[in-house]
Protein backbone atom coordinates (compact mmCIF):
# COMPACT_ATOMS: atom_id res chain seq x y z
CA UNK A 1 0.00 0.00 0.00
CA UNK A 2 2.74 2.05 0.63
CA UNK A 3 4.55 1.25 -2.06
CA UNK A 4 1.54 3.01 -3.87
CA UNK A 5 0.82 5.49 -2.68
CA UNK A 6 4.58 6.68 -2.62
CA UNK A 7 4.14 6.29 -6.67
CA UNK A 8 1.33 8.56 -6.38
CA UNK A 9 2.98 11.06 -4.34
CA UNK A 10 6.03 10.91 -6.55
CA UNK A 11 3.86 11.12 -9.65
CA UNK A 12 1.75 14.44 -8.01
CA UNK A 13 4.72 15.79 -7.06
CA UNK A 14 6.31 15.56 -10.32
CA UNK A 15 3.25 17.20 -11.87
CA UNK A 16 3.25 20.05 -9.29
CA UNK A 17 6.81 20.89 -9.93
CA UNK A 18 7.43 20.41 -13.56
CA UNK A 19 5.19 23.14 -15.39
CA UNK A 20 3.58 21.41 -18.64
CA UNK A 21 3.58 24.57 -21.09
CA UNK A 22 6.94 26.24 -20.08
CA UNK A 23 7.26 29.27 -21.78
CA UNK A 24 10.33 29.21 -24.22
CA UNK A 25 10.50 32.99 -24.73
CA UNK A 26 13.97 32.99 -25.77
CA UNK A 27 15.27 29.92 -27.19
CA UNK A 28 17.07 27.08 -25.60
CA UNK A 29 20.72 27.76 -24.39
CA UNK A 30 22.87 25.19 -24.05
CA UNK A 31 25.44 26.20 -20.71
CA UNK A 32 28.14 23.79 -21.26
CA UNK A 33 31.42 24.44 -22.28
CA UNK A 34 32.66 23.07 -25.67
CA UNK A 35 28.86 23.65 -27.06
CA UNK A 36 28.02 25.83 -29.80
CA UNK A 37 28.63 29.64 -28.99
CA UNK A 38 26.19 32.22 -29.71
CA UNK A 39 27.92 35.66 -31.50
CA UNK A 40 27.04 39.23 -30.50
CA UNK A 41 24.96 39.35 -34.11
CA UNK A 42 22.79 36.19 -33.30
CA UNK A 43 21.88 37.20 -29.59
CA UNK A 44 21.01 40.34 -31.15
CA UNK A 45 18.70 38.88 -33.92
CA UNK A 46 17.19 36.60 -31.08
CA UNK A 47 16.15 39.27 -29.32
CA UNK A 48 15.14 41.21 -32.17
CA UNK A 49 13.10 38.59 -33.37
CA UNK A 50 11.59 38.10 -29.65
CA UNK A 51 10.06 41.75 -29.53
CA UNK A 52 9.09 41.62 -33.28
CA UNK A 53 6.66 38.87 -32.80
CA UNK A 54 3.39 39.91 -33.65
CA UNK A 55 1.80 38.38 -30.78
CA UNK A 56 3.91 39.22 -28.06
CA UNK A 57 2.11 40.13 -24.96
CA UNK A 58 3.09 42.47 -22.04
CA UNK A 59 4.15 39.84 -19.63
CA UNK A 60 6.59 38.49 -22.32
CA UNK A 61 7.74 41.79 -22.97
CA UNK A 62 8.61 42.62 -19.17
CA UNK A 63 10.39 38.96 -19.22
CA UNK A 64 12.74 39.79 -22.09
CA UNK A 65 13.44 43.43 -20.79
CA UNK A 66 13.79 41.71 -17.56
CA UNK A 67 16.36 39.00 -18.61
CA UNK A 68 18.55 41.75 -20.57
CA UNK A 69 18.75 43.84 -17.67
CA UNK A 70 20.10 40.55 -15.61
CA UNK A 71 22.83 39.71 -18.35
CA UNK A 72 26.44 41.30 -18.77
CA UNK A 73 25.54 43.51 -21.78
CA UNK A 74 24.40 47.01 -22.90
CA UNK A 75 20.83 46.13 -25.19
CA UNK A 76 21.99 46.69 -28.90
CA UNK A 77 19.83 49.44 -29.96
CA UNK A 78 18.05 47.02 -32.75
CA UNK A 79 16.73 45.49 -29.61
CA UNK A 80 15.93 48.48 -27.76
CA UNK A 81 14.03 49.30 -31.06
CA UNK A 82 12.35 46.25 -31.27
CA UNK A 83 11.29 46.64 -28.13
CA UNK A 84 9.63 50.21 -28.32
CA UNK A 85 7.31 48.59 -31.28
CA UNK A 86 6.75 46.10 -28.84
CA UNK A 87 5.10 48.26 -26.19
CA UNK A 88 3.68 50.32 -29.08
CA UNK A 89 1.52 47.20 -29.64
CA UNK A 90 0.24 46.23 -26.29
CA UNK A 91 -0.17 50.24 -25.80
CA UNK A 92 2.38 51.00 -22.96
CA UNK A 93 3.95 54.31 -22.74
CA UNK A 94 5.31 53.48 -19.44
CA UNK A 95 6.94 50.33 -20.55
CA UNK A 96 9.10 51.94 -23.10
CA UNK A 97 10.37 55.05 -21.02
CA UNK A 98 11.01 52.61 -18.19
CA UNK A 99 13.08 50.10 -20.60
CA UNK A 100 14.97 53.39 -22.12
CA UNK A 101 15.69 53.77 -18.06
CA UNK A 102 17.03 50.96 -17.65
CA UNK A 103 19.52 50.70 -20.49
CA UNK A 104 20.92 53.97 -19.54
CA UNK A 105 21.12 52.37 -16.61
CA UNK A 106 22.84 49.30 -17.98
CA UNK A 107 26.10 51.81 -19.67
CA UNK A 108 27.34 51.55 -16.11
CA UNK A 109 30.24 54.31 -15.86
CA UNK A 110 30.44 54.37 -19.17
CA UNK A 111 27.11 56.11 -19.91
CA UNK A 112 28.37 59.28 -21.40
CA UNK A 113 29.83 57.18 -24.15
CA UNK A 114 26.84 54.66 -25.04
CA UNK A 115 23.70 56.01 -24.12
CA UNK A 116 24.32 59.32 -26.60
CA UNK A 117 25.35 56.59 -29.23
CA UNK A 118 21.86 54.78 -28.27
CA UNK A 119 20.13 57.70 -27.73
CA UNK A 120 21.45 58.63 -31.74
CA UNK A 121 20.53 55.16 -32.85
CA UNK A 122 17.00 54.86 -31.51
CA UNK A 123 16.24 58.70 -31.40
CA UNK A 124 13.93 58.14 -35.47
CA UNK A 125 11.75 55.41 -33.88
CA UNK A 126 11.15 57.23 -30.61
CA UNK A 127 9.86 60.15 -32.41
CA UNK A 128 7.97 57.53 -34.82
CA UNK A 129 6.36 56.61 -31.97
CA UNK A 130 5.43 59.67 -29.82
CA UNK A 131 7.88 58.62 -26.96
CA UNK A 132 10.29 60.73 -25.41
CA UNK A 133 13.79 59.84 -23.82
CA UNK A 134 13.44 59.81 -20.07
CA UNK A 135 15.17 63.39 -20.05
CA UNK A 136 12.58 64.55 -22.04
CA UNK A 137 9.92 63.93 -19.45
CA UNK A 138 12.92 65.11 -16.67
CA UNK A 139 13.65 62.14 -15.83
CA UNK A 140 17.17 61.96 -15.96
CA UNK A 141 17.25 63.76 -12.51
CA UNK A 142 14.96 62.77 -8.90
CA UNK A 143 11.63 64.51 -9.67
CA UNK A 144 9.33 63.80 -6.99
CA UNK A 145 10.57 62.59 -3.21
CA UNK A 146 9.09 59.63 -1.76
CA UNK A 147 7.15 60.07 1.80
CA UNK A 148 8.82 57.89 4.55
CA UNK A 149 6.34 54.61 5.20
CA UNK A 150 6.83 55.15 8.84
CA UNK A 151 5.32 58.72 9.03
CA UNK A 152 2.36 57.81 6.38
CA UNK B 1 -10.24 0.33 0.31
CA UNK B 2 -7.76 2.27 2.72
CA UNK B 3 -5.43 2.51 -0.58
CA UNK B 4 -7.74 4.34 -1.89
CA UNK B 5 -8.58 6.60 0.90
CA UNK B 6 -4.52 6.98 1.61
CA UNK B 7 -4.07 7.72 -2.00
CA UNK B 8 -6.77 10.38 -2.03
CA UNK B 9 -5.49 12.22 1.25
CA UNK B 10 -2.24 12.46 -0.10
CA UNK B 11 -3.70 13.79 -3.43
CA UNK B 12 -5.48 16.47 -1.10
CA UNK B 13 -2.68 17.39 0.85
CA UNK B 14 -0.73 18.08 -1.88
CA UNK B 15 -2.71 19.29 -4.97
CA UNK B 16 -3.22 23.31 -4.63
CA UNK B 17 -5.82 25.08 -6.32
CA UNK B 18 -4.40 26.70 -10.15
CA UNK B 19 -2.93 30.50 -9.00
CA UNK B 20 -2.40 29.76 -5.55
CA UNK B 21 0.54 27.97 -5.25
CA UNK B 22 1.71 29.28 -1.65
CA UNK B 23 -0.36 31.07 1.20
CA UNK B 24 2.13 33.85 0.27
CA UNK B 25 1.19 34.14 -3.30
CA UNK B 26 -3.24 34.82 -1.48
CA UNK B 27 -1.71 37.35 1.04
CA UNK B 28 0.50 39.03 -1.48
CA UNK B 29 -2.77 39.43 -3.49
CA UNK B 30 -4.97 40.31 -0.83
CA UNK B 31 -2.30 43.58 -0.38
CA UNK B 32 -2.07 43.52 -4.17
CA UNK B 33 -5.77 44.70 -4.57
CA UNK B 34 -6.67 46.08 -7.52
CA UNK B 35 -3.43 46.67 -9.10
CA UNK B 36 -2.98 44.77 -12.39
CA UNK B 37 -0.18 41.75 -12.37
CA UNK B 38 1.70 41.97 -15.46
CA UNK B 39 5.16 40.51 -15.02
CA UNK B 40 6.65 37.94 -13.33
CA UNK B 41 8.83 39.78 -11.39
CA UNK B 42 12.10 38.62 -9.93
CA UNK B 43 10.76 36.00 -7.75
CA UNK B 44 7.22 35.04 -8.93
CA UNK B 45 5.19 37.03 -6.24
CA UNK B 46 3.03 39.62 -7.29
CA UNK B 47 4.81 42.55 -5.42
CA UNK B 48 6.19 45.90 -6.48
CA UNK B 49 9.86 46.82 -5.66
CA UNK B 50 11.88 49.13 -8.01
CA UNK B 51 15.05 47.60 -8.54
CA UNK B 52 17.82 48.09 -11.58
CA UNK B 53 18.24 44.54 -12.26
CA UNK B 54 14.77 43.66 -12.66
CA UNK B 55 13.42 46.99 -13.63
CA UNK B 56 10.16 45.91 -14.47
CA UNK B 57 8.01 44.74 -11.26
CA UNK B 58 5.30 42.25 -11.22
CA UNK B 59 2.78 44.34 -10.22
CA UNK B 60 1.96 47.97 -11.49
CA UNK B 61 2.27 50.72 -8.86
CA UNK B 62 -1.09 52.03 -8.93
CA UNK B 63 -4.50 49.92 -8.60
CA UNK B 64 -6.69 50.95 -11.13
CA UNK B 65 -8.51 53.95 -11.09
CA UNK B 66 -11.09 55.45 -13.50
CA UNK B 67 -8.39 58.14 -14.20
CA UNK B 68 -5.96 55.73 -14.93
CA UNK B 69 -8.58 53.76 -16.89
CA UNK B 70 -9.45 56.79 -19.03
CA UNK B 71 -5.67 57.02 -19.48
CA UNK B 72 -5.15 53.85 -21.05
CA UNK B 73 -7.75 53.96 -23.12
CA UNK B 74 -6.29 57.55 -24.49
CA UNK B 75 -3.05 55.86 -24.45
CA UNK B 76 -4.15 53.33 -27.11
CA UNK B 77 -4.22 56.00 -29.48
CA UNK B 78 -0.99 58.03 -31.09
CA UNK B 79 1.36 58.61 -28.48
CA UNK B 80 2.08 62.03 -30.11
CA UNK B 81 -1.16 63.37 -28.45
CA UNK B 82 -0.49 62.35 -25.52
CA UNK B 83 0.45 65.30 -23.23
CA UNK B 84 3.47 65.69 -21.20
CA UNK B 85 1.28 65.30 -18.01
CA UNK B 86 -0.01 62.40 -19.06
CA UNK B 87 2.45 60.88 -19.89
CA UNK B 88 3.98 61.41 -16.63
CA UNK B 89 0.62 59.83 -15.25
CA UNK B 90 0.81 56.65 -16.90
CA UNK B 91 4.37 56.24 -15.51
CA UNK B 92 3.68 56.58 -12.06
CA UNK B 93 0.51 54.59 -12.51
CA UNK B 94 3.27 51.69 -13.62
CA UNK B 95 5.64 52.71 -11.61
CA UNK B 96 6.58 54.31 -8.34
CA UNK B 97 10.01 55.81 -8.92
CA UNK B 98 12.34 56.76 -12.15
CA UNK B 99 15.78 55.14 -12.07
CA UNK B 100 17.02 58.48 -11.22
CA UNK B 101 14.77 58.51 -7.91
CA UNK B 102 15.48 55.12 -6.63
CA UNK B 103 19.12 55.56 -7.15
CA UNK B 104 19.49 58.70 -5.54
CA UNK B 105 22.10 59.15 -2.69
CA UNK B 106 19.83 58.83 0.49
CA UNK B 107 22.43 60.96 2.71
CA UNK B 108 22.13 57.98 4.98
CA UNK B 109 26.06 57.42 5.12
CA UNK B 110 26.63 60.62 6.89
CA UNK B 111 24.09 58.97 10.21
CA UNK B 112 25.74 55.67 9.99
CA UNK B 113 29.70 57.32 10.21
CA UNK B 114 28.54 59.74 12.69
CA UNK B 115 27.17 57.29 14.98
CA UNK B 116 29.78 54.65 14.21
CA UNK B 117 32.34 57.26 15.28
CA UNK B 118 30.78 58.15 18.16
CA UNK B 119 30.69 54.75 19.25
CA UNK B 120 34.11 54.62 18.45
CA UNK B 121 34.68 57.51 20.54
CA UNK B 122 33.02 56.04 23.30
CA UNK B 123 35.19 53.36 23.95
CA UNK B 124 38.39 55.51 24.82
CA UNK B 125 36.18 56.85 27.57
CA UNK B 126 35.39 53.55 28.79
CA UNK B 127 39.07 53.17 28.53
CA UNK B 128 39.75 55.67 30.82
CA UNK B 129 37.49 55.21 33.28
CA UNK B 130 38.95 51.74 33.63
CA UNK B 131 41.56 53.60 34.22
CA UNK B 132 40.76 55.82 36.86
CA UNK B 133 38.22 53.30 38.50
CA UNK B 134 39.03 49.45 37.74
CA UNK B 135 42.76 48.97 37.11
CA UNK B 136 45.03 49.21 39.75
CA UNK B 137 48.30 50.93 39.17
CA UNK B 138 51.28 49.44 37.36
CA UNK B 139 54.08 47.75 38.84
CA UNK B 140 56.59 49.90 39.98
CA UNK B 141 59.32 47.57 37.49
CA UNK B 142 57.28 49.51 34.67
CA UNK B 143 59.23 52.94 35.84
CA UNK B 144 62.86 54.09 34.01
CA UNK B 145 65.02 53.03 36.74
CA UNK B 146 63.64 49.04 37.21
CA UNK B 147 63.99 49.15 33.18
CA UNK B 148 67.58 50.54 33.16
CA UNK B 149 68.43 48.14 35.46
CA UNK B 150 66.86 44.97 33.91
CA UNK B 151 68.80 46.29 30.68
CA UNK B 152 72.27 46.38 32.65
CA UNK B 153 71.41 42.73 33.90
CA UNK B 154 70.87 41.62 30.49
CA UNK B 155 73.57 42.86 28.96
CA UNK B 156 75.38 41.31 32.00
CA UNK B 157 74.02 37.85 31.73
CA UNK B 158 75.21 38.29 27.86
CA UNK B 159 71.51 37.69 26.84
CA UNK B 160 71.79 36.85 22.76
CA UNK B 161 75.37 37.50 22.51
CA UNK B 162 74.99 36.41 18.56
CA UNK B 163 73.12 38.80 16.54
CA UNK B 164 70.75 40.12 19.35
CA UNK B 165 71.53 42.28 22.57
CA UNK B 166 74.48 41.59 23.57
CA UNK B 167 75.87 41.54 20.57
CA UNK B 168 75.15 45.14 19.96
CA UNK B 169 76.87 46.01 23.02
CA UNK B 170 80.94 46.87 23.66
CA UNK B 171 81.75 45.21 26.53
CA UNK B 172 85.90 46.06 26.33
CA UNK B 173 84.59 49.73 26.26
CA UNK B 174 81.30 49.93 27.88
CA UNK B 175 79.16 51.70 25.15
CA UNK B 176 76.63 50.64 22.59
CA UNK B 177 78.47 49.56 19.43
Amino acid sequence: MLKAASGTFAHVLKRSLIPTARVNAVGVVRNSHGGPVESDEEFDSRYEAFFNRKDIDGWEIRKGMNDLCGMDLVPDPRIIKAAMHACRRVNDYALAIRFIEACKDKCGPKVNEIYPYIIQEIKPTLVELGIETPEELGYDKPELALKNVYEM
Amino acid sequence: MANLLMRRALINAIRVPAGARASSVNTDLAKVGKREWVCYGFNGQPNYVDRPDYPMPAVRFQPETPDIKMLREKEKGDWRKLTMEEKKALYRASFCQTFAEFQAPTGEWKGVTGWALTLASLSVWIYFAMKIFVYSPLPETFDDEHQKAQLKRMLDLKVNPVDGLASKWDYENNRWK
